[in-house]
């Protein structure tokens, strides 16, 4: 079965073979065939002319593909840590997610930036960071947080598709394991803005992103055996954000529960949080909502700390059970 | 004109001139200041955000060196699709010590992109001097540093400019790489309108007014014979006329309206 | 030693009106007490035997403290003996009127069988000078079902914490969020606090007790043999009148009654239920006084507050059923009941009055002749 890194691989190549226009470019893409193996062998197949390495520039780099994709063409670009989107912050938010707007539609941005992100490989706080709400919180942009082999490469093909910058922040330790299910053949899209109801139950709504959905599964898998049933909401495309499924969720279980790994403070999944507190779903709660987030503090280094840090399968089955047994 | 309206440009927070240059609409122009559902982007972008995708504007730019890369985009795009065109990315002397400048220029001069780096240095990035902002005095020499020619013209003159154009425009075509060309002028006005201009003296600015390059364009042609006074008044006339016809037409445009924003911020998938 | 007035803390035990081993039946008079105000006599609650008698004539004797003991079949009393319900007893009007009882500790239950469980009892007692009389059997009435329309649910919660469900489900109920027993953490009131306990555990329990007493009713009223007659009367008269003119109607008849005052039960719909306050002889104050007096008890009674005494006594129910658009309907008489009434809606002028009666007690020709006399009198 594919892994998180074939997969997008896979999905690239798809989208080179389909259109022409589609390149990649980014630090050691190319020759070395990318930091985390994700492009592989790409580079011996199409060519530095589609498969561009670049020197350490990101805000140059970004820059660069908002242009060509201005101009024609549709670059993915590879950032190598999302930490180090920071350097090119400006390109990314403050001109492709605002060019289609600001120009009054005269220009659009067809742009996937794809980065790795998250913590667990004992890289530190400026290797380790899981950044959904810089992303999320920009008008213009759309985020897509894939949990799983089968959804990225649906998902990576929508978004190249897609006629404006896309965010596609990719888990670091997901790259090299395969998922639950097997990466489908053939070049289905799974479409941007849409959530999976992972699992349906009636005892509690968990609604998990990226690499804590597989850790959320693994929760309900050990509830489930003792009678617990519980729903698990993937929403795949964190913005825009389907809420729907949620909302109906809710509404049977009586109970939610999310959880990220980022940081909880001014965190993606407040979003959430925040949409279903001004619901008519609301009024069917019958717990307060619970979230299970990372600590705010950087990403540590050893690994007890680090695993400290963010939230664990533990937690999630800890609070899972306390919801359930003090909320009736 | 050393472009052809398919050559592309990017432009900087004070672009309508190179708005113009390229063959805008003026009262599509104007009716953005306006805030006009007209205008270049339904009101949404206002000055510093016209672009003009049938003449080749990829937009004027409200972050100082943010057009930069996005120019050198545009000229990577020209090769990969073999278009034969070229980018030019205007900007000033403030945005050459942005890190935005030198990743762009790196990335244009290590893969030759058809691509001219146009620096109008009017001397001073809002109210820091480039005599305090550098610590070289010849602002073309950082070509060097790059591999690429770096070129000094005098910004006010109208021929030697285009002159210096059409050479880097040619060795751009013949995908020889990029150019740095170094225009010197000045800027009369404040950086905007809550400028004071108390980092400068009235006698330097009364100088450069000395120097305005229109007259000094018109002066010239009159004496080569190439057009009479007449003619030049007349041309003027012309352009005094464009603009008065489309601030009235624009004046009476449509407001924008709000009712538009939600949509406004995604192009549609199509399906 | 019943609290017979609001001022009274002991009484005087004055002589006892039985001995230990008496079978005594609802409303016969036990013992003689002196207050402050008044000499009174003391009845017995239910059916029962006489066990013990705890205190001696002359002595003087605290209210709530036991005075005898007696047996009763009865398992379950609807309301408490303790201070409590006294305390949040409501009186029924503003100034005494003669039918007015004042707050007593407790209005014990049902009509029985001979005894089974023991019973510390603080009868109910007719304040009233004029009309000194047996009370005749008490009976709760079976159709309170809901929350008790007498005692206030207790406070629980000043500051109420609940979450989302638990207020829409309070909202709707008309449950007051701050009567309800939290036990969800940090003192949370929980959807399930909501939607089982309702109020609070004492309530629960009077619930329970409730819905025995219905089913023990029906049980009673089986095999009574019932027959009802419908007459069509003209729409002018309020329930004051109605209440008038039938307590005067059965108290020209004493040979078709089983007891010997007219208490007069009306149903109310109250937000917990239906409550059944009874106007004692109402027909021997003017109408005026007994309209003013129906009216503030409606009133009490739809929020939940009747006066324990005024929930016993009734020789006879009416049921209004205008107020469903209903014309007619065949009540199941109450135990000791021998006549109900119904009033339905017939016209914009014009109503339907309903008779049913015990055909033990009153023949077809009787109830005719009641129907008669009402409708003449109205």
């Amino acid at each position: 079965m594919l892994t998180m890194a074939e997969a997008v691989r896979e999905a690239m190549s798809i989208a080179f073979d389909e259109r022409p226009e589609v390149f990649l470019l980014g630090e050691d893409v190319g020759i070395y065939g990318g930091a985390f193996g994700v492009s592989g062998d790409m580079y011996h197949r199409y060519g530095s002319e589609r498969v561009l390495d670049t020197p350490i520039a990101e805000l140059g780099i970004v820059g660069a593909a908002v242009g060509a994709a201005l101009s024609g063409m549709r670059p993915i670009v590879e950032i190598q840590f999302s930490d180090f989107t920071a350097q090119a912050m400006d390109q990314i938010a403050n001109q492709a997610a605002k060019i289609h707007f600001m120009l009054g539609g005269a220009l659009h941005v067809p742009m996937v930036l794809r980065t790795p992100q998250g913590s667990g490989t004992g890289a530190a706080a400026q290797h380790s960071q899981n950044l959904e709400p810089w992303f999320a919180s920009v008008p213009g942009l759309k985020v897509v947080v894939p949990s799983n082999p089968a959804d990225a490469k649906g998902l990576l093909l929508a978004a190249i598709d897609d006629p404006n910058p896309v965010i596609f922040l990719e888990h670091k330790l997901l790259y090299k394991i395969p998922g639950r299910d097997p990466v489908p053949e053939g070049s289905e899209r799974i479409p941007l803005g849409v959530a999976k109801v992972v699992r349906e139950g009636k005892d509690l709504t968990i609604v998990a992103t990226g690499i804590m959905v597989n850790k959320s599964y693994e929760v309900c898998e050990k509830l489930a055996a003792e009678g617990i049933s519980v729903t698990l909401i993937d929403p795949r495309t964190i913005s825009p954000l389907d809420m729907q499924p949620v909302y109906e969720s809710v509404e049977k279980t009586g109970r939610l529960m999310v959880v990220q790994e980022g940081p909880a403070h001014a965190g993606f999944i407040n979003e959430v949080i925040a949409q279903m507190a001004g619901s008519s779903s609301f009024g069917s709660l019958i717990a307060p909502i619970k979230r299970l987030a990372g600590m705010n503090i950087p990403i540590p280094y050893a690994p007890q700390l680090e695993k400290a840090a963010v939230p664990q399968i533990e937690d999630i089955e800890a609070a899972a059970r306390e919801i359930v047994k003090n909320w009736r | 004109m050393a472009l052809t309206l398919q050559d592309q440009i990017t432009s900087t927070h004070r672009g309508h001139g190179h708005c113009i240059a390229k063959g805008a609409d003026l009262t599509r122009m104007i009716a953005e200041l306006l805030g006009k559902e007209i205008g270049y982007c339904g009101g949404r972008g206002g000055s510093m955000h016209i672009a003009d995708v049938e003449t080749g504007n990829l937009g004027a730019n409200g972050v100082v060196g943010g057009g930069i890369p996005i120019a050198a985009g545009a000229a990577l795009a020209s090769k990969m699709m073999k278009k034969g065109t070229v980018a030019v990315s205007f900007f000033g002397d403030g945005a050459m010590n942005e890190g935005a400048f030198h990743e762009a220029a790196n990335l244009a001069a290590i893969w030759k992109l058809p691509m001219i780096l146009f620096c109008e240095n009017n001397k001073y990035g809002m109210s820091s001097s480039t005599e305090k902002a550098f610590a070289i005095n010849n602002l073309a020499d950082r070509g060097k540093g790059y591999g690429i020619p770096g070129v000094n013209v005098n910004g006010n003159d109208v021929v030697e400019v285009y002159e210096a154009a059409q050479i880097a425009v040619d060795r751009a075509k013949k995908g020889e790489g990029p150019t740095l060309i170094i225009a010197e002028t000045y800027r009369w006005k404040g950086h905007s309108r809550s400028d004071k201009n108390l980092y400068r003296t009235k006698e330097e600015i009364e100088e450069w007014r000395l120097l305005d390059p229109i007259p000094k364009f018109i002066a010239r042609t009159i004496k080569q014979k190439k057009l009479t006074q007449e003619q030049c008044d007349g041309i003027q006339q012309e352009a005094t006329d464009a603009i008065v016809a489309a601030v009235n037409e624009a004046v009476k445009a449509k407001a924008a309206d709000p009712a538009g924003l939600l949509d406004a911020v995604f192009k549609k998938v199509s399906a | 030693m019943p609290k017979m007035s609001m001022t009274m803390e002991t009484g005087e035990l004055l002589l006892f009106h039985v001995k230990v081993g008496d079978q005594v039946k609802s409303g016969d008079v036990l013992f003689e007490v002196m207050t402050d105000k008044i000499d009174m006599e003391v009845e017995a609650p239910a059916d029962g035997v006489i066990e013990t008698l705890v205190g001696n004539p002359g002595d003087v004797i605290e209210i709530g403290k036991p005075v005898l003991i007696m047996l009763t079949e009865t398992e379950v009393m609807a309301f408490d003996f303790g201070g409590d319900a006294a305390a949040q007893v409501e009186t029924a009007a503003p100034t005494p009127p003669p039918v007015a009882p004042a707050p007593v500790v407790v209005a014990p239950v049902a009509p029985t069988p001979p005894p089974v469980a023991p019973v510390v009892v603080a009868p109910v007692v007719q304040a009233v000078a004029p009309v000194v009389q047996a009370v005749a059997p008490v009976v709760t009435p079976a159709p309170i079902v809901a929350a008790p329309v007498v005692t206030p649910p207790k406070i629980v919660n000043t500051s109420v914490k609940a979450v989302p469900k638990a207020r829409v489900e309070a909202a709707n109920r008309g449950i007051d969020l701050r009567t309800v027993h939290p036990t969800g953490p940090d003192r949370t009131i929980t959807f399930s606090d909501v939607n089982s306990a309702q109020v609070d555990p004492a309530v629960l329990k009077r619930q329970a007790a409730n819905k025995a007493l219905i089913a023990k009713g029906i049980e009673m009223t089986r095999g009574i043999a019932q027959a009802s007659f419908n007459r069509r009367a003209h729409a002018n008269f309020d329930h004051a009148q109605l209440i008038s003119a039938w307590a005067k109607v059965l108290r020209g008849r004493p040979d078709i009654a089983v007891h010997q005052h007219v208490g007069v039960s009306l149903i109310i719909e109250s937000k917990y239920g239906s409550a059944l306050p009874v106007f004692r002889d109402p027909d021997l104050i003017s109408v005026e006084e007994l309209r003013t007096l129906v009216s503030s008890t409606s009133d009490a009674a739809k929020n939940g507050k009747v006066p324990i005494a005024m929930l016993s006594g009734g020789t006879t129910t009416i049921f209004d059923l205008t107020t469903y658009s209903m014309s007619s309907a065949t009540p199941l008489l109450f135990p000791n009941q021998v006549t109900s009434l119904t009033i339905g809606y017939d016209s914009e002028s014009t109503k339907n009055i309903s008779l049913t009666i015990d055909l033990n007690i009153c023949d077809f020709y009787d109830g005719a002749l009641l129907l008669d006399a009402l409708i003449a009198s109205l």
